[in-house]
């Protein structure tokens, strides 16, 4: 079941320059949140000392109990945060079946929850089963974010982190996608999605902030946000939104 | 892929590894031919440092520029204490490995906690230190005059001290080598070192420590070619600087490219075959020594041109060209 993250007057840099300053965010448990804001917002740099890949320069990240701040990224996995990476990062020459099981690299060997977690992903990507021999890189686009949303749930994640999962995709493999973010949500899981396509982040997230230049500028109801007059204006190409 | 390709994929490593003990074993019968042996001796401890060397650099992505320093370290420990300190030879051989193992740690600590090719850099000055050390430190290396009369093997009062003996025990260490590298391929800690070389970011977000995967492959490749060092240095007898150089670490290199990156059966075999090209005369009855000369002269350009040809004509190595021909066998041939 999903645990909660929170964070609290984060600084993180790269050497001396501040990129993100000061900031506070928190996911229940079993809530998505949204983190939306233009290119060089510092979303992705927040993302990276949440994964423990970046060391920040001061304030708090916990986990449920646990306090993972400037823990090194193998541990923190442990303690139940995966992260989706931007770009994915898939291991290339191996088969699905292996990148799907190197997912689940910091569980016992013989833990036998594996198989069972690994049906479970392909149940809820078929084509992952379809696949399952072939080099993950000869999937295609969304077949390789599947398989990378797959990966990052056969650890047992109670927190899921995802850096731009839409990016590059075409809309009928991004709603894919999204309904099984919808799903994992509805079973309980966390969810913290890092998207540049806010209108689909806040279409599908409970909460939303919005970070403007290292800062969290707003925060609130992922409706509220939609229709938010600056956000609409910002990120929303000021077009007023329209909710199916 | 049916199940039962897979099975035979999964096989055909093991298959191979008894074909070579095999093989091994029908030299001495073959020929008691006291120099092939001993050319044979040579080439099973540079298959043991390769193991090692193919573990680390094909399947971990890491580059040593050192490995030759490693088996410098082996080869003088133990011919120091058996020969001058009269330990018993398998302390010897044991404290090699050892030392050398902790020589690696000492080097990767520093240079695999950051990011790029420091590991080269260091290795590289590594090797170059550690020769000046084989040629100044006298009292223990003899210096540049070498160090001879390093005694033969001895296990539980059993003396190795013929040709057919000090082969069996070297190439038998090798095939033990292979096989420990194969199992640690096809377990946990070598996924996750394919893992690593394909995306380090990747493996990161997988939970892989992969600074302490790579701090640990390092220091077993390491141990690995003391073990090759001290069995050498006790089955040729005499030992010298220019044997452990930097040139002999970028012909380890060599070979394992040639081999292919991500391969075994493809270095072990290029560790055979190049390692028997200066020697050809030990096996082809005939060949003239002016052949020979000439190859022996050219090594190092026979390697680099084996090299650029690999680079550009079978980037996969012989290793590739196996697998090719392992798919074709399993009726399923990847472009």
């Amino acid at each position: 079941m999903g645990a909660d993250l929170r964070i609290a007057g984060l600084h993180v840099g790269y050497g001396r320059i501040g990129v993100v300053t000061d900031v506070d965010l928190h996911v229940d448990p079993g809530e998505m949140v949204a983190l939306i804001g233009s290119n060089g917002a510092g979303k992705s740099t927040l993302l990276k000392a949440v994964a423990g890949l970046l060391k920040p320069s001061a304030g708090t990240i916990a986990l449920g109990e646990r306090d993972i701040t400037g823990m090194p990224p193998e541990k923190i996995v442990r303690q139940g945060l995966a992260l989706v990476p931007e770009g994915r990062m898939l291991f290339g020459p191996l088969t699905v079946d292996e990148n799907l099981a190197i997912g689940a690299h910091t569980r016992p060997a013989r833990d036998e929850g594996v198989a069972s977690d690994r049906a479970r992903v392909q149940a809820l990507f078929p084509v992952l089963a379809e696949r399952h021999t072939q080099p993950a890189e000869t999937l295609s686009g969304g077949e390789q974010q599947m398989l990378a949303v797959g990966r990052a749930l056969m650890c047992r994640p109670q927190v899921l982190v995802l850096d731009e999962p839409s990016l590059g995709l075409a809309p009928r493999v991004i709603a894919a996608i999204f309904e099984v973010l919808d799903t994992l949500r509805a079973e309980g899981m966390s969810i913290l999605l890092v998207e540049q396509d806010a209108r689909l982040a806040l279409k599908h997230a409970d909460r939303g902030y919005v970070m403007r230049s290292g800062e969290i500028a707003l925060e609130g109801p992922a409706h509220e946000l939609a229709n938010d007059e600056q956000v609409r204006h910002a990120y929303l190409g000021g077009r007023p939104e329209t909710r199916e | 892929m049916s199940s039962v390709k897979r099975i035979r994929l999964f096989i055909t490593p093991y298959l191979g590894l008894i074909a070579a003990a095999l093989a091994v074993a029908a030299v001495p019968l073959v020929t008691p031919d006291r120099y092939v042996l001993k050319v044979l001796v040579y080439v099973g401890v540079n298959v043991i440092v390769i193991a090692g060397l193919a573990l680390l650099f094909g399947h971990a992505g890491q580059i040593s520029m050192g490995h030759a320093a490693f088996v410098g370290i082996g080869a003088y420990t133990s011919a120091y204490l058996v020969k001058t300190l009269d330990a018993p030879w398998l302390v010897g051989v044991l404290a090699a490995t050892v030392l050398a193992a902790a020589g690696g740690l000492v080097l990767a600590l520093p240079a695999l906690r950051l990011r790029g090719h420091y590991l080269a850099m260091a290795t590289l000055g590594f090797s170059e230190i550690m020769y000046v050390v084989f040629r100044e430190a006298r009292a223990i290396t003899g210096g540049n005059d070498g160090l001879g009369g390093i005694p033969y093997p001895e296990v539980a009062g059993l003396k190795i001290d013929t040709p057919v003996g000090v082969y069996l025990l070297v190439w038998g260490v090798a095939l033990l080598t292979l096989l420990l590298v194969l199992n640690i391929l096809r377990s946990r800690p070598g996924r996750a070192m394919r893992a690593l070389q394909a995306t380090e970011n990747g493996a990161l977000a997988c939970g892989i420590d992969t600074v302490g995967l790579k701090i640990r492959t390092f220091a077993l490749s390491a141990a690995l070619a003391g073990l090759a060092g001290a069995l050498y240095a006790h089955g040729v007898g005499f030992i010298s600087p220019s044997t452990f150089g930097l040139d002999q670490s970028v012909i380890y290199m060599a070979i394992v490219v040639v081999g292919g990156a991500g391969s075994l059966a493809g270095p072990t075999l290029a560790a055979v075959v190049l390692t028997l090209l200066p020697y050809a005369d030990a096996l082809v009855p005939g060949l003239s020594k002016d052949t020979i000369a000439v190859m022996q002269d050219w090594e190092a350009d026979i390697y680099g041109l084996a090299m650029i040809a690999v680079v550009i004509f079978a980037p996969a190595g012989i290793g590739g060209l196996l697998k090719r021909i392992r798919l074709r066998g399993a009726g399923e041939v990847r472009s």
